[in-house]
């Protein structure tokens, strides 16, 4: 008990000091940024829904974008998160696989689109393959833990059948993860499209191209309309990742 | 007894966890030919170590087993599929597989990589599935997520499987310690059935002494990770189970 309040003051005093190095205790500056909050609001009324099919069909393209990457990097993600599971492969396989992953996920998802922009030059191509590395370095992680965590009796059971580590693959590792796979594919899917929407600001396409331009130009009205929109594809894929959950997610066992 | 008449032989068998302390001390068995051999020992003595040796799933730090003359280990598992079969505590059924899917598994040391991976199994294996689960009586169940069954149904969706993997010795652990007596001594009249009609070699742990009456030819005593006694069925009559231990 005595050890929890030591430690839960510790956190405080050390909370306290951070934030007073990075500023919240300027009073000064805050209310100043809260004056400008509120004109930024009020410029920022009524949207201007005059930008409406360009900065939908901009955030159709980030939509793409978000979707292919993530679909591309689900796709590299699996064998490279198997390939990560200790107690189907060797350890410096599965150590190598899990160093890759590592490497990919050090490099933010921003300067993978930068790299792509270099690489293949402006436009969604570069977003897409940003995205899709991005994707890899966390479901690759991801995935690797949950399936090390597949139930070892399972595991021994159906081993003890003559199957291979490719069977034990196929039909318990993947099977036994289903709803993990799902759900944090769907996570993902959805953290990109938010992720993606900023992806144009380095030239790799989609919406944030516009918002970049409604910005420098200081057309907060215009750059309403745009973030509207990209709350209500947020709110959409929301709902669609719940069906999606309602209709295929399996009924957690006993 | 000849060593041929021996389904399994285990001698001066010897492990332990790593850096903790012996579970098993110096065990040695004979387990004969087509017959049902019971272990059992209170919680914590050893029993579920000594079936995971006896399967191969551990490897001793001393001693060795052989099942019908091969030697048994983690390396050659995989490969003696044909010989043990391996039922676990908890079943070890993919949950969200139907029950056919998980009875199919029995086959999959005979399958290859090619259309099983698809999960297109040969047709005669799934007809085997079919009858095995027709034989379990939860035919009807087939298609049935194993998450969705009773605990009973997935005990004979487990000996369903074991029953296509067609071992010659199965090996069970605890693995009807869920179930209520009578349901218990159900499945365990089927497993027998089971067992005489293939001619397998049946071990299993058991804890309910009242079912180890009813269905083992031979009993192990396990207690502190030694080998108390073995003694023929008859030995158990009458006595309740803090006798049995005693």
């Amino acid at each position: 008990m005595r050890t929890d309040l030591f430690v839960m003051a510790l956190v405080a005093i050390l909370l306290s000091i951070v934030l007073g190095q990075l500023g919240f205790f300027d009073a000064a500056r805050l209310m100043k940024g809260l004056r400008n909050m509120g004109t930024l609001t009020l410029e920022m009324l009524p949207p201007d829904a005059s930008v409406l099919p360009v900065a939908g069909k901009a955030l159709w393209e980030t939509v793409q974008m978000s979707f292919a990457g993530t679909m591309l990097g689900f796709l590299v993600s699996l064998p490279l998160s198997i390939l990560g599971t200790r107690h189907l492969f060797s350890a410096p396989l599965s150590n190598l696989s899990r160093l890759i992953a590592a490497g990919i996920r050090t490099v933010p998802v921003l300067l993978w689109a930068i790299l792509f922009v270099i690489l293949v030059g402006l436009g969604p191509l570069a977003g897409t393959l940003g995205v899709a590395a991005y994707t890899v370095g966390y479901l690759a992680k991801i995935y690797a833990e949950l399936f090390e965590g597949t139930d070892p009796e399972i595991v021994e059971a159906v081993r003890g059948t003559g199957a291979s580590r490719f069977h034990l693959v196929r039909f318990v590792v993947f099977p036994e993860g289903a709803n993990a796979i799902l759900t944090q594919l769907l996570f993902m899917l959805e953290y990109n499209i938010r992720a993606s929407s900023i992806l144009g600001f380095v030239g790799a396409g989609g919406v944030g191209f516009v918002m970049q331009v409604y910005l420098q130009t200081l057309e907060y009205r215009r750059l309403a309309t745009v973030l509207l929109l990209i709350l209500l594809v947020v709110l959409m894929m929301d709902g669609f990742g719940a069906w999606l959950r309602k209709r295929f997610l399996l009924v957690p066992q006993s | 007894m000849d060593s041929t008449d021996l389904a399994l032989r285990a001698e001066g068998i010897c492990f332990a966890y790593r850096g903790e302390e012996w579970v098993l001390k110096d065990i040695s068995l004979s387990v004969p030919r087509g017959k049902a051999t019971m272990i059992m020992g209170p919680s914590g003595s050893g029993k579920t170590t000594l079936m995971k040796v006896l399967a191969g799933i551990l490897d001793p730090q001393r001693g060795r087993v052989e099942v019908l003359n091969h030697e048994i280990g983690k390396r050659t598992r995989r490969s003696l599929y044909s010989l043990i079969g391996y039922i676990p505590q908890q079943l070890g059924l993919v949950r969200n597989l139907t029950s056919l899917e998980n009875v199919l598994m029995g086959a999959l040391g005979r399958c290859g990589h090619g259309k099983v991976m698809l999960g297109l199994f040969p047709h005669h294996e799934i007809e085997q599935a079919q009858a095995a689960l027709d034989l379990m009586g939860i035919s009807d169940k087939s298609s049935e997520k194993v998450f969705r069954l009773s605990g009973g149904q997935r005990q004979r969706v487990a000996i369903a499987r074991t029953l296509l993997q067609r071992p010659r010795v199965v090996l069970a652990d605890e693995f009807v310690s869920d179930l209520d007596l009578d349901l218990a001594s159900e499945i365990l009249r089927l497993m027998r059935q089971v067992a005489e009609r293939e001619q397998m070699t049946f071990i299993a742990n058991m804890h309910e002494p009242q079912l180890v009456r009813e269905f083992a030819d031979q009993v192990l005593l396990l207690d502190h990770g030694e080998l108390v006694r073995g003694l023929p069925r008859h030995g158990l009559q009458g006595q309740p189970s803090a006798e049995v231990f005693q």
